[in-house]
């Protein structure tokens, strides 16, 4: 059983860098405007999705300190409610930088 | 991206593909004209003006908006709210009206454009920076920038100026960043779920709209109360 899957992993490897290899050479003439777009698009994507992580990240921990406190004393719940959205908003203005450099370079490539 | 179908390059032809933010805003203030016309002559009468209305209508919509905006100015900037309550209860109208106009299929927001937030940004910044200077005088203002210890006056004015440089730049490109991604993000779900599951992101660019008007306001007020704050209020 584990040669067998030793096996399976060693094909696909091997046809993943093989492909990715391919890729690479076949992209070099197709791109149309910018020499460095394939470094863009990676920075585009992986950008905005680190920022996605980090902003989920804090917006889980507002969130959470927030359902505790309601939690805690039902009846503030409509006073925490607003500091939370607004809390939830600031935080997501971060990943909403991040967001538009994304765009920015996006449109570069 | 593909081309969009959008009602004012349809009707106005494709020279103004790249100014329909400033059409846009015009019929956003051409709509809340029409709505302050219609509200007018209740206000007009004096045997009206005093007495808030109960019946389901436009009137009552104004009230619970200016009370409510007045309300949340209240608790954060204390008693000098009411002098602010023009320039941030039209901006917070105006925004969210924007917004709103997105929703309206082949509709482009007029703050999915960084100009139209920018001029806001723009207007809160002069606004809060004048009223500082006026209410503290020029060298107490000065103060502010310069930190609590007097050594560390350079690197704090350094970056009190950047800081507050970034405050115009924020509040534009978070507005555009959220209402224009929000549009694609309608516009990429409608296209692709064409029945039922738009309405959920219908539902979203509501409260999107709302929570964006409703944070760059307070966020206008935090910034104006910063500012004309007095040391005899701690």
């Amino acid at each position: 059983m584990k040669k067998k899957l030793a096996a399976l992993f060693a094909a696909i490897s091997t046809i993943g860098v093989a492909s990715l290899a391919m890729a690479t050479e076949a992209a070099a003439p197709a791109v149309a405007g910018n020499s460095a777009g394939s470094a863009l698009a990676l920075a585009a994507g992986f950008g905005i999705a680190i920022a996605a992580f980090g902003g989920a990240l804090g917006q889980g921990k507002a969130a959470a300190a927030a359902l505790e406190g309601i939690a805690r004393n039902p009846g503030a719940a409509s006073k925490i409610q607003t500091p939370m959205i607004i809390a939830l908003a600031l935080i997501e203005s971060l990943v909403i930088y991040a967001f538009v450099v994304a765009l920015i370079l996006q449109g570069k490539i | 991206m593909s081309e969009h179908f959008e009602w004012l390059t349809h009707f106005f032809g494709h020279a103004i593909e790249h100014h329909t933010h400033v059409f846009g805003s015009l019929i956003v203030l051409a709509f809340l004209f029409i709505c302050a016309v219609l509200v007018h002559f209740r206000y007009r009468n004096p045997q009206t003006e005093l007495v808030p209305s109960t019946k389901k209508g436009l009137t009552t919509v104004f009230e619970l908006s200016v009370q409510g905006i007045l309300d949340l100015m209240e608790g954060v900037m204390g008693p000098n709210a009411r002098k602010y309550l023009p320039l941030v209860g039209s901006l917070f109208i105006y925004i969210f009206v924007s917004n709103l106009m997105g929703i309206l299929p082949g509709m482009n927001p007029p703050t999915s454009n960084v100009n139209t937030n920018l001029a806001c940004a723009l207007v809160v910044f002069v606004t809060y920076n004048v009223m500082g200077i006026r209410e503290l005088g020029f060298k107490k203002y000065m103060q502010h920038f310069m930190g609590p210890i007097i050594w560390l006056a350079p690197l704090m004015f350094v970056l009190e100026l950047i800081s507050h440089l970034v405050r115009p730049m924020s509040l534009s490109i978070r507005l555009f960043g959220n209402i224009m991604g929000d549009h694609m993000v309608l516009g990429i779900f409608t296209a692709l779920t064409k029945i039922g599951v738009p309405v959920i992101f219908l539902g979203l660019a509501v409260f999107v709209s709302f929570i964006q008007a409703f944070v760059f306001s307070l966020l206008s007020m935090i910034y104006i109360s910063l500012a004309t704050a007095n040391e005899e209020h701690h």
